[in-house]
């Protein structure tokens, strides 16, 4: 039993999330689901464009309100529907259970104050505590992100520091509270490529220590093959296929995740970016009837032009095909 | 800024002295004869080049004895202390206005982007900006004091007499800072640290009242001086109308009477305050904004 609670942190149920852009609507997100376990982390890759920042914002309740408005599905948070709780008991989650790092730490961080009195604001949103003792957490979240002189960096503001210092400020104002969530959209992508991999490193650490489960956005295989757990890959605003990380690298089934792997059988030579795929996604206006991929895939039949493949499979290994290539080696 | 200063004093100097009119004529009775006219050019230093008599006046302004005046021999030292005073009490209660109610309503205008409020607020705004001050002052008093008869329409220096010339003082400083105050905040709303506060989970509350007001407030603070030199422009006016003794206002009777002494006098320190207000600004744009502040 506590090992079925544990197992589902996060569980996004057939999300749909409908953009509003010149003058239209049209879904960006088409009935996804995934799950996020304690000490795991789950990677989701896919194109750009794809969806994926758009669904970790809905996890957070930040979608921009004004163009984006999830339509349909639930996401549970520990068997709550976080689209179901008011304003205020989800920022109550926010940062204390649920937390996220954005993309790029330089614009990320409010420069008129210093990070001190950042980290402290919201603990001290958060818990009932004086403000030295804030201080001394907000010097233990920098510090467990490994920012140098911790105590002395509270009075810094942003400009102050480096890129790759931002970052782990922001990973210290993301875990100081000990969330049980984590999520990361692309939290390297902005640094220095020498600074990333310390970044990564110690965000996995992190996650580690505290037994968060952590969604991790990115772009870099190079970085799925490191950290992941286990792997979702997204496309056109829907998951095509999910499985553990050796799976996924040494058995993809669905045409566009090999396609993405560039279909090379060493996993040791698959690093860097996603591979190319020919053709382009299928602007989001004009859905195609059927799988979203056939246009730009190499084999599809008949059925996949008229009707949509569902997502089907176990907790093992999930895909939305239907005609799976095995792998040719 | 010295430097400035320096021009601004030459230019102010040339400028009461060009401007023709012949101050024997305000400082004599008309049957003086010519001689006598002579005598007392000669006895305020009228006859010397006019670069000595810069010299001179800069030397005795700097010594702290700007002289008197010669209309009716009052000290200048004290004509500035009384004047001045009446004229800090209004331009100060202009200046508070001006933020005090700019920055709210523009605040609450860009939280309320295109309902009724913001509508309103920014027709007011445009309506500041676009009205004359005198025609402004003159409405005031013909509501206000005539046809309500709630205010006095003129006189000093009472609170209930300050009230409708530092209103019409800070009218257009008021539509401006509105505006601005607008826009800086809407400009800072799309910024990406709103997300990471708000994914931290603080209120909107503190996230717009705190820390996007924070932003918005760099280039209002920056400006604030402006809104100084803005004041001391229409102190003139305004002063005038509503009869409210302060420097502007000693300073138009003083052209009218042609005396040159006290116009030239109150005309520096005009100028004076105008450039130190736009000093403030370049001050005040470092002080408002950490980027630019020396770092450690
Ligand atoms: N504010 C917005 N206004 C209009 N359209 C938007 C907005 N934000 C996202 N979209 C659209 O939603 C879709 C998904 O965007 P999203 O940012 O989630 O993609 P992504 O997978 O994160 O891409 P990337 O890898 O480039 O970050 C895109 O087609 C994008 O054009
Ligand atoms: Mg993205």
């Amino acid at each position: 039993m506590k090992e079925e609670i544990q197992d589902n942190l996060i569980q996004i149920h057939d999300l749909r999330i409908s953009i509003y852009s010149e003058g239209s609507y049209f879904d960006v997100v088409k009935g996804l689901s995934l799950s996020v376990c304690s000490n795991e982390i789950l990677c989701l890759v896919g194109e750009s464009g794809c969806g994926k920042s758009i669904t970790a914002l809905s996890v957070m309740g930040l979608l921009p309100t004004d163009v984006a408005q999830v339509t349909n599905g639930e996401i549970l948070f520990r068997g709550q529907d976080l689209l179901k709780l008011s304003a205020s008991d989800m920022r109550r989650l926010r940062s204390d259970e649920i937390s996220m790092i954005f993309q790029d730490p330089i614009t990320s961080l409010d420069p008129v104050f210093t990070i001190g009195s950042l980290l402290t604001e919201i603990i001290r949103v958060h818990r009932n505590v004086g403000s030295s003792e804030a201080e001394n957490m907000a010097v233990d979240a920098l510090e467990a992100a490994q920012l140098p002189n911790a105590r002395q960096r509270l009075k810094s503001y942003p400009h102050e520091l480096s890129g790759g210092m931002r970052q782990r400020v922001m990973i210290a104002l993301a875990t100081a509270l000990n969330p049980a969530v984590l999520i990361a959209d692309e939290p390297t992508t902005a640094l220095d490529v020498t600074v990333q991999a310390q970044i990564l490193e110690r965000l996995r650490e992190r996650q580690r220590e505290q037994k968060m489960g952590m969604l991790l956005i990115t772009h870099d295989l190079a970085v799925v093959a490191e950290v992941a757990d286990r792997v979702a890959v997204m496309y056109a605003g829907e998951i095509v296929e999910e499985a553990s990380v050796q799976t996924l690298f040494d058995k993809p089934q669905h045409p566009y995740t090999q396609g993405l792997l560039g279909a090379i059988p060493d996993i040791t030579a698959r690093r860097g970016s996603l591979h190319a795929i020919p053709g382009r996604v299928p602007p989001p206006q004009v859905p195609p009837p059927g799988c979203e991929f056939a246009p730009r895939c190499v084999h599809a039949l008949e059925e996949c032009w008229e009707s949509r493949p569902l997502l089907e499979g176990s907790g093992e290994g999930k895909l939305r095909c239907f005609n799976p290539q095995p792998l040719i080696t | 800024m010295l430097i400035v200063l320096l021009i601004s004093s030459v230019a102010v100097f040339y400028a009461i002295r060009l401007s023709g009119g012949d101050a024997t004529a305000a400082a004599l009775p008309g049957s003086a004869t010519e001689e006598f006219r002579e005598e007392f050019r000669a006895r305020i230093g009228l006859d010397k080049p006019i670069y000595l008599q810069y010299f001179a006046y800069m030397g005795k302004i700097l010594k702290g004895d700007p002289g008197h005046s010669i209309t009716n021999n009052a000290s200048l030292v004290e004509m500035l202390k009384e004047h001045g005073k009446n004229s800090l009490v209004l331009g100060g209660a202009a200046f508070a206005l001006v933020f005090l109610i700019g920055v709210p309503l523009g605040v609450l205008a860009s939280l309320r982007r295109n309902s009724w409020a913001d509508h309103g607020i920014m027709s007011f705004s445009i309506a500041g900006m676009a009205i004359p001050n005198f025609w402004l002052a003159l409405l005031a008093i013909w509501l206000f004091a005539s046809t309500f008869r709630i205010l006095p329409a003129a006189g000093c220096c009472s609170g209930k007499q300050l009230i409708l010339p530092a209103i019409v003082l800070a009218f257009e400083g008021i539509a401006l800072t509105v505006r601005m105050t607008r826009s800086a905040m809407i400009e800072n709303q799309n910024n990406d640290f709103v997300r990471t506060l708000r994914a931290g989970g603080l209120s909107e509350w503190r996230v717009m009242g705190k820390h996007v007001l924070r932003n918005a407030m760099i280039p209002i603070i920056s400006l604030a001086g402006l809104r100084i030199g803005q004041i001391v422009g229409y102190a003139l006016i305004v002063e005038q109308i509503f009869s409210w003794p302060g420097i502007g206002q000693a300073l138009v009777t003083a052209v009218l009477r042609r005396d040159y002494p006290v116009a030239q006098f109150f005309s520096l320190v005009l100028v004076v305050l105008v450039v130190l207000g736009n000093w403030l600004a370049d001050t005040g744009y470092t002080l408002a904004n950490p980027r630019l502040r020396r770092s450690r």
